[in-house]
């Protein structure tokens, strides 16, 4: 089986794998970092993203074949403690139901924050809406994102 | 020293429990508190539900399953309550399987802290009061000297401290009292604030393991095939293209399973990683026998439901007074129809089983925990002592996670080989072989005196049954009619209400909110369109038939509910004040009331929704406001994130929900095809809880029904009454 390395969360590690092996599951299965979520498999609900080289990608459509020589962070990466901005951010409006999606969802904003950080309502529709919850939290989604945005603005 | 006899098998039961600690003070029902002569302890632990370390520290077993409902949070917020300590002092554990009376795990109906609310107060005062003996005792003064307050008790002569923590291993020693006294509600100060949830930071750092993120020694993966058509049987499959994949290990087949669960024939590509199973799965070649039934269809089904609809209701559900004396004569019939619906769970249900020998062990989120154990062992000859439960968080459960066909398909697989097994659905599926929220039919029909006051209500439904799946044709619970029975909360003298049951060859289960979510959307589009064709004032028509009504039983059987037509009118006030009905509207704009009660859960909610017509049936959704009356309210920013996040679940259902068959398979196989709201589609809402001092009611599925209703009067003000859900297929469109 085909060995690769891969920079996850500023750390190296070696996988073997079959090439077309999906990223999702490589983290998943054989790097035991589960807080990146299977929810579809082919990008209808956003609940797999990642941070590759900057943007919000969906694991479940890169195989491992394709990640090599990229920087990616998952939600464990994100920050040790749960610092990060988005993360507070979403700890202060109190997000969260089942909180299966949230990692996908913060993840999402992080990668979009990371490039603008001051995103038009516009470009906050179109970066989230791909990202489904099946609880309804996007009234605090919304409110989280905005907190967040003031945030890394002050 | 309190001396106990304790036959072998509790003991071993009890210890088995600690985890490692020694269990002191456990106590069993009808038992006083083991007492241990050590002086040492890990922990105090007096019954089920919760232990307190030496450092003060205490967890709560929670008994219901978590979802993200927030019974993790309520659950011990009723705990630390009595307990009289600070919350963040506190954290929740799923109370292991087991621990607990037959019953008490399962969860559903919005009932967790309804029937939670006695026993754990009464667990956070026991303990309080085994703390406050072992410090007067320590001061040798009386326990009526000391009080608790923040994690210590008090001597309130010399106001002394002693923390908790320093008390546990002294409270462990003493008798459990019979009877404490509880609070007084107005001395609360923990319940009725607003509190985080307790695994709040595990979520927001991908730390929390739901069922499909835990991982058991040796572990293997599966995917499954299914015959299509339920109840098919398979005839052969061709598996050497999928053996060929690396990791796959083997490929087995199982029989389909008839009530309660019905388990599709299947053939289970198992493999050392996900991965290699979802590809060697594509690769089977299967021939399935599809049986007799395989040529039905939703838009057959709709055909039927509505050439029976004008007919005599099957089952005759609710009598009241004799609308016959009106029938035919000055009146205003409706139809209404929605069609089948899926849960579809973020999280994709799944499920690890390890059969060794006569033994099974378990591992996976679970609504009914003992259903689920009561029936793998009658299904596969287990001894129930032999199955091992270990519960898991769920991401996300609707009533999915009431059904364990997943769970069984696990066990089924997991008896062809000899290491446990991960069974996971992928998403096509979870959408293609759910137990589907019934499709329904509705037909209304209102009859009027001379001064056309509303004096008969005839209410026919016809319906898929649930019940019609989990105890096979014939079932005699099968009439869905909550919010269509005796609990009709209108005061209309002369009411009939029946079921025809219709059965159809696609499995159906308990969806949230289920038949008072049903019903609602008829009832209260009805009662608007009355009111409209009267021209009544639509709020002042609901109000004169709720007001001066006084409570009622809805029958003399100890089942029977209680319904407050005041309390329905008191969530309808509030929104219509809330959102200024009687405020001239803005040009192009309609607002729509429902209102409701959400009977079994002791909980009254109703909507309002603003829409701003923009071309004919399309529109924008300009403002909801909602308002919820569930008695004392435990943790308010809790029941505010379910009231939001039911208001979406509740607009996939009226926009763009539907699930549809032909040739008796569901068309619909994703989120691509089976569309659930999204993000920019979340219209602002503002939410208002009651102030009430009533026993406190449930709260996940209440904000669910007059969701559709208040949209389609709001609709239908602008000219377009909607008759069947989803809209979309009325031609509705929205920005």
């Amino acid at each position: 089986m085909p060995g690769f390395s891969l920079n996850i969360n500023n750390k190296q590690y070696s996988v073997e794998a079959e090439a077309d092996m999906p990223l999702l599951w490589v983290l998943r299965d054989l790097l035991d970092l589960t807080g990146t979520k299977y929810g579809c498999g082919v990008a209808s609900c956003g609940a797999c993203t990642v941070i590759m080289d900057g943007d919000a990608v969906y694991s479940c459509q890169r195989p491992v074949g394709a990640c090599v020589n990229k920087k990616i962070i998952t939600i464990e990466g994100l920050s040790e403690d749960g610092s990060h901005p988005v993360q507070i951010a979403w700890q202060k409006a109190a997000v969260p139901q089942c909180g299966y999606c949230q990692p996908g969802q913060i993840m999402t904003v992080a990668a979009m924050l990371g490039k603008n950080k001051k995103p038009s309502a516009e470009t906050i529709s179109s970066a989230m809406s791909n990202n489904l919850c099946r609880c309804g939290t996007y009234h605090r989604i919304k409110e989280a994102i905005n907190i967040a945005i003031e945030e890394i603005n002050k | 020293m309190n001396k106990v006899n304790i036959d072998r098998r509790h003991f071993i039961k009890i210890t088995s429990l600690a985890s490692g600690g020694l269990v002191i003070g456990f106590m069993l029902p009808g038992m006083q508190a083991l007492a241990i002569p050590a002086f040492d302890c890990e922990f105090f632990q007096p019954g089920a539900y919760l232990r307190i370390d030496k450092k003060g520290k205490v967890t709560v077993f929670v008994a219901k399953q978590e979802s993200g409902q927030g019974v993790d949070t309520a659950l011990p917020m009723i705990v630390a309550e009595e307990l009289d300590v600070d919350f963040k002092d506190v954290k929740a554990e799923i109370a292991p399987y087991g621990t607990l009376k037959q019953g008490e795990h399962d969860t559903g109906g919005s009932q967790s802290v309804l029937n939670m609310y006695s026993q754990l107060r009464n667990a956070g005062a026991i303990a309080k009061a085994m703390l406050i003996a072992a410090a007067a005792a320590t001061w040798n003064i009386k326990e009526s000297s000391c009080a608790a307050d923040h994690g210590e008790v008090v001597n309130t002569i010399s106001m002394k401290r002693i923390k908790y923590g320093d008390l546990v291993c002294q409270a462990a020693l003493l008798p459990v009292p019979k009877k404490v006294t509880l609070k007084n509600p107005k001395d609360f100060n923990l319940i009725g604030k607003s509190e985080q949830r307790t695994n709040l930071k595990d979520i927001l750092t991908g730390k929390t393991k739901y069922g499909l993120d835990i991982k058991v020694d040796g572990m293997l993966y599966a995917v499954a095939e299914r015959c299509p058509v339920l109840d098919g049987t398979l005839v052969s499959v061709d598996d050497s293209a999928a053996k060929k994949i690396p990791g796959v290990i083997k490929v087995i087949s199982y029989k389909a399973t008839g009530a309660p669960m019905h388990v599709r024939a299947g053939v289970a590509v198992i493999a050392s990683n996900i991965w290699a199973a979802i590809k060697a799965r594509k690769l089977l070649n299967i021939t399935w026998d599809e049986g007799k039934k395989n040529k039905e269809s939703t838009e057959e089904l709709f055909k039927t439901f509505a050439a029976k609809a004008g007919a005599k209701p099957q089952i005759d559900v609710f009598n009241k007074g004799d609308v016959s004396t009106y029938t035919g004569k000055n009146e205003i019939t409706a139809t209404y129809a929605a069609p089948f619906l899926a849960h579809a769970t973020m999280e994709p249900v799944n499920f690890i089983a390890s059969v060794k020998g006569d033994t099974c062990e378990l591992w996976g989120g679970l609504q009914l925990p003992d259903w689920t154990v009561n029936t793998i062992s009658k299904e596969f000859g287990f001894k129930k002592e032999n199955i091992k439960v270990n519960l898991a968080l769920m991401g996300g459960a609707f009533g999915r996670r009431l059904h364990f066909d997943f769970a069984m398909e696990a066990v089924k697989i997991a008896q062809q080989t000899d290491k446990p097994v991960q069974l996971v659905w992928e998403r096509t599926d979870d959408i293609r072989f759910q137990p589907y929220r019934p499709a329904n039919y509705h037909f209304l029909n209102a009859g009027f005196d001379a001064n056309e006051n509303l004096v008969a209500w005839q209410h026919h439904v016809l319906g898929t049954p649930v019940a019609y799946m989990t105890d096979g044709p014939g079932a005699k619970e099968a009439p869905e009619m909550d919010g269509a029975d005796q609990g009709f909360c209108y005061d209309v003298p002369n009411v009939h209400t029946g079921y025809t049951p219709v059965d159809f060859n696609i499995n159906r289960g308990w969806l949230r909110a289920v038949d008072i979510c049903v019903n609602t959307f008829p009832v209260e589009s009805f009662i608007d369109e009355i009111a409209q064709k009267l021209k009544k004032d639509p709020l002042q028509f609901r109000l004169s038939m709720l007001e001066n009504r006084p409570d009622f039983k809805t029958g003399d059987g100890p089942g029977a509910l209680v319904q407050s037509p005041a309390r329905v009118a008191g969530v309808l006030k509030m929104v219509a004040d809330k959102i200024g009905w009687n405020d001239k509207r803005k040009p192009n704009h309609y607002i729509g009331l429902a209102t409701h009660s959400f009977i079994f859960a002791k909980s009254y909610a109703a909507h309002a929704i603003e829409i701003e017509l923009l071309a004919p049936k399309k529109f924008r959704i300009t403002r909801v406001v909602a308002a919820i009356d569930c008695g004392l309210v435990i943790n308010p920013d809790g029941l505010l994130n379910q009231m939001e996040g039911g208001l979406a679940f509740a607009l996939t259902q009226a926009l763009k929900g539907e699930i549809t068959v032909s040739n008796s398979r569901v068309i619909q196989d994703g989120f691509f095809s089976y569309e659930l709201l999204r993000y920019d589609e979340m219209p602002p809402v503002d939410v208002y809880m009651i102030d009430s001092k009533e026993e406190p009611g449930g709260v996940g599925e209440v904000g669910l029904p007059t969701v559709a209703p208040a949209l389609c009067n709001a609709l239908a003000a602008a000219g377009y009454r909607p008759r069947t859900l989803p809209i979309r297929n009325e031609g509705f469109s929205w920005v």
